[in-house]
């Protein structure tokens, strides 16, 4: 199960690129919600070029794994990828933010091509995605497609079939103050929907202040379990502990329990002028100290 | 006795619910994507998902705001969700949930709720904004039948229209009459004219629109001859039919079972503001809230407190016309 150094290595430099792809949005932007978007880049590129099922002609594939960004506003980190999987031209990095530009204020599937869900208003996207991994299962149940083995029809001793799509849902921490979360909790465990995974950005910071001032959310891995969930925490800028995490919970499917992982990260990860000040949004002078030390630790 | 247009036949007071569960049975078994995305708080045509397709029940259970959503994600991936509750909880509760995870995509997601002021629950229950607070959401196609045969009729429509749709269902207002004939034919955004009239014109919805064709006799007793605009689809209104009979008749009343501020009235004055000016009343609950009352013995007393009855719309009717006058408002 564990990686190979070669393609951690080579995961790492992948990060490093969309870091890059990310500079060149603020570079035109002059402004982004850099903070949430930098600590999520890891598992971004962990899930986009090693992870996922996606097929790159065809982002509407039906049996693509589902990608449930709940924080929208760290759309710039899907954004800095969504080129380099071909699902929208490279120029569009300059376009964020602009009049008629695929890449909206927050990651929306309406306009974007690779985008599953419209995202923005937080405390949602678990719900939604939740309501994916449940039409999976809804999909198999009812109209089982000819030559899949189900659960219906499945060996008795084979302990493990293969969804059409798993769902992966990125939840920032603050957000986790909506209550709505719980719900859609509640209802993945009821519904056993172990196709769905729920991956926390916990970068430990929020627009008015650290969580645990502006709402203690500890003990974050108890409150899952408590809900029926398996519960993995790892540190979120670790490529190697996020590929092997990542492998695990999918080896685990089939139990019948929705995962999440705690990724325990840096809000404003890999730029210093934003690591120093758990920015949430950065505009005018701090972004352009942060591109150009950017450009200086990236290229 | 009035004389009715084409397709119009009053017969006795039926619950408009029964069209509902009629029409769901039919659109379940032509539509194989339907599931019923409940909210703890039953569907039309529930029994029939449970006899012949279970697995296409989703309960989830008290939580709304995570209902609303659910149902957005399984529309996203090819089913027909329907969310049913009191609009209290299944819109307001979820208000947010519906607009972002809903509307913007335009998920094909039906939302059917008990909605309006008659009945014995009081002011949580028995809502008065349900028509104002969805109008003003774009993307969304609101249905509110006046009879039995236009609710089953509407609500097959509703399955047929590819989009998100809110179809309103005045539960606790008494039975309104039958209203229309079998072959009536329905259509999503166009107007019914019930009765055509010269000197002035009830625009109604829902259950009202039996409250209208009581005051005919009201009226036709003091020799007034009054049309009636069966208003089904709340959203989009047909503008073309309310521009038509306010060049008609330069004298107005709407009438809903549902706030006046922001409510299909609100719809109405503004189409004739910008297009037909003439004169209007709206009749409808004003600025305030609901309150309990007995299904049966009270049911009077709240129509009279609210002035929503047959009396008060005929009170409204001679109101327009004398506005119309002292405006000096002239009929085409």
């Amino acid at each position: 199960m564990a990686h190979s150094p070669e393609v951690i290595a080579e995961l790492e430099d992948k990060a490093n690129l969309l870091r890059r792809n990310i500079i060149r949005i603020f570079e035109n932007s002059k402004q982004g919600h850099s903070g949430g978007t930098m600590s999520a880049v890891d598992i971004v590129a962990a899930l986009y070029f090693h992870h996922l099922k996606l097929d790159k002609k065809n982002c509407d594939w039906p049996e693509r794994d589902r990608v449930v960004l709940s924080k929208a506003h760290a759309a710039e980190a899907i954004y800095a990828v969504l080129p380099e999987i071909g699902y929208v031209s490279k120029d569009m990095l300059d376009k964020y933010y602009a009049y008629k530009s695929q890449f909206q204020g927050h990651a929306d599937r309406w306009c974007t091509p690779g985008i599953d869900y419209s995202g923005g208003s937080l405390g949602q996207g678990l719900s939604f995605a939740a309501g994916m991994a449940k039409a999976e299962k809804m999909h198999t149940a009812i109209n089982p497609p000819p030559l899949r083995v189900t659960a219906a029809n499945m060996p008795k001793l084979v302990l493990k079939y293969n969804p059409a799509y798993r769902v992966f849902c990125i939840v920032g921490d603050g957000e986790l103050g909506e209550g709505q979360n719980w719900e859609a909790a509640m209802f993945a465990a009821k519904y056993k929907l172990d196709n769905l995974i729920c991956i926390v950005d916990y970068n430990k910071f929020q627009l008015d202040g650290p969580v645990e001032m502006i709402m203690p959310l500890e003990p974050l891995a108890d409150k899952w379990k408590a809900f029926g969930w398996g519960v993995y925490e790892i540190n979120g800028h670790s490529m190697k502990e996020i590929l092997d995490t990542l492998e695990l919970v999918n080896n685990m499917y089939g139990d019948g329990k929705p995962k999440c992982i705690i990724a325990h990260t840096v809000k404003g990860h890999g730029i210093p002028v934003w690591e120093s000040v758990h920015l949430h949004y950065s505009r005018l002078e701090g972004t352009t100290i942060a591109v150009k030390e950017g450009r200086e630790i990236y290229g | 006795m009035a004389k009715f247009n084409k397709y119009v036949q009053i017969g006795p007071a039926t619950p408009a619910v029964n069209g509902a569960e009629a029409a769901m049975i039919k659109v379940c078994e032509k539509y194989p994507n339907v599931v019923a995305v409940l909210e703890d708080m039953g569907m039309p045509g529930l029994e029939w998902f449970k006899k012949h397709a279970p697995e296409r029940i989703v309960e989830c259970g008290i939580a709304e705001a995570n209902g609303a959503v659910i149902a957005g994600a399984l529309a996203a991936e090819g089913f027909m969700p329907f969310l049913h509750s009191f609009s209290f909880a299944v819109i307001e509760r979820a208000y947010n949930q519906i607009r972002q995870s809903i509307l913007v995509d335009r998920f094909n997601v039906k939302i059917t709720a008990r909605d309006g002021v008659w009945g014995d629950l009081g002011i949580s229950h028995d809502i008065v904004e349900g028509l104002s607070c969805t109008r003003i959401l774009p993307n969304l196609v609101i249905l509110n039948p006046a009879d039995v045969v236009e609710a089953e009729k509407a609500y097959i429509a509703m399955a047929d229209y590819v989009g998100p749709v809110y179809f309103r269902m005045e539960q606790s207002a008494p039975a309104p009459l039958k209203i229309f004939t079998d072959d009536y034919p329905f259509e999503i955004g166009k107007a019914y004219q019930i009765k055509d009239g010269k000197d002035a014109t009830i625009i109604a919805t829902g259950y009202l629109v039996t409250e209208a064709i009581k005051a005919l006799d009201i009226l036709e007793k003091e020799g007034l001859d009054v049309g009636i605009l069966n208003m089904c689809t709340v959203k989009p209104l047909d503008e073309e039919a309310i521009i038509r009979v306010a060049e008609q008749t330069r004298a107005i009343v709407t009438a809903e079972n549902g706030s006046i501020v922001g409510g299909m009235g609100d719809g109405v004055a503004a189409v004739l503001g910008e297009y037909a000016p003439a004169a209007l009343v709206r009749v409808g609950v004003e600025d305030e809230f609901s309150q309990s009352a007995r299904l049966s013995a009270d049911v009077d007393e709240l129509k009279d407190l609210f002035g929503l009855g047959a009396k008060d719309i005929a009170i409204a009717v001679k109101e327009a016309i004398a506005k119309r006058e002292q405006f000096k408002l002239v009929r085409k």
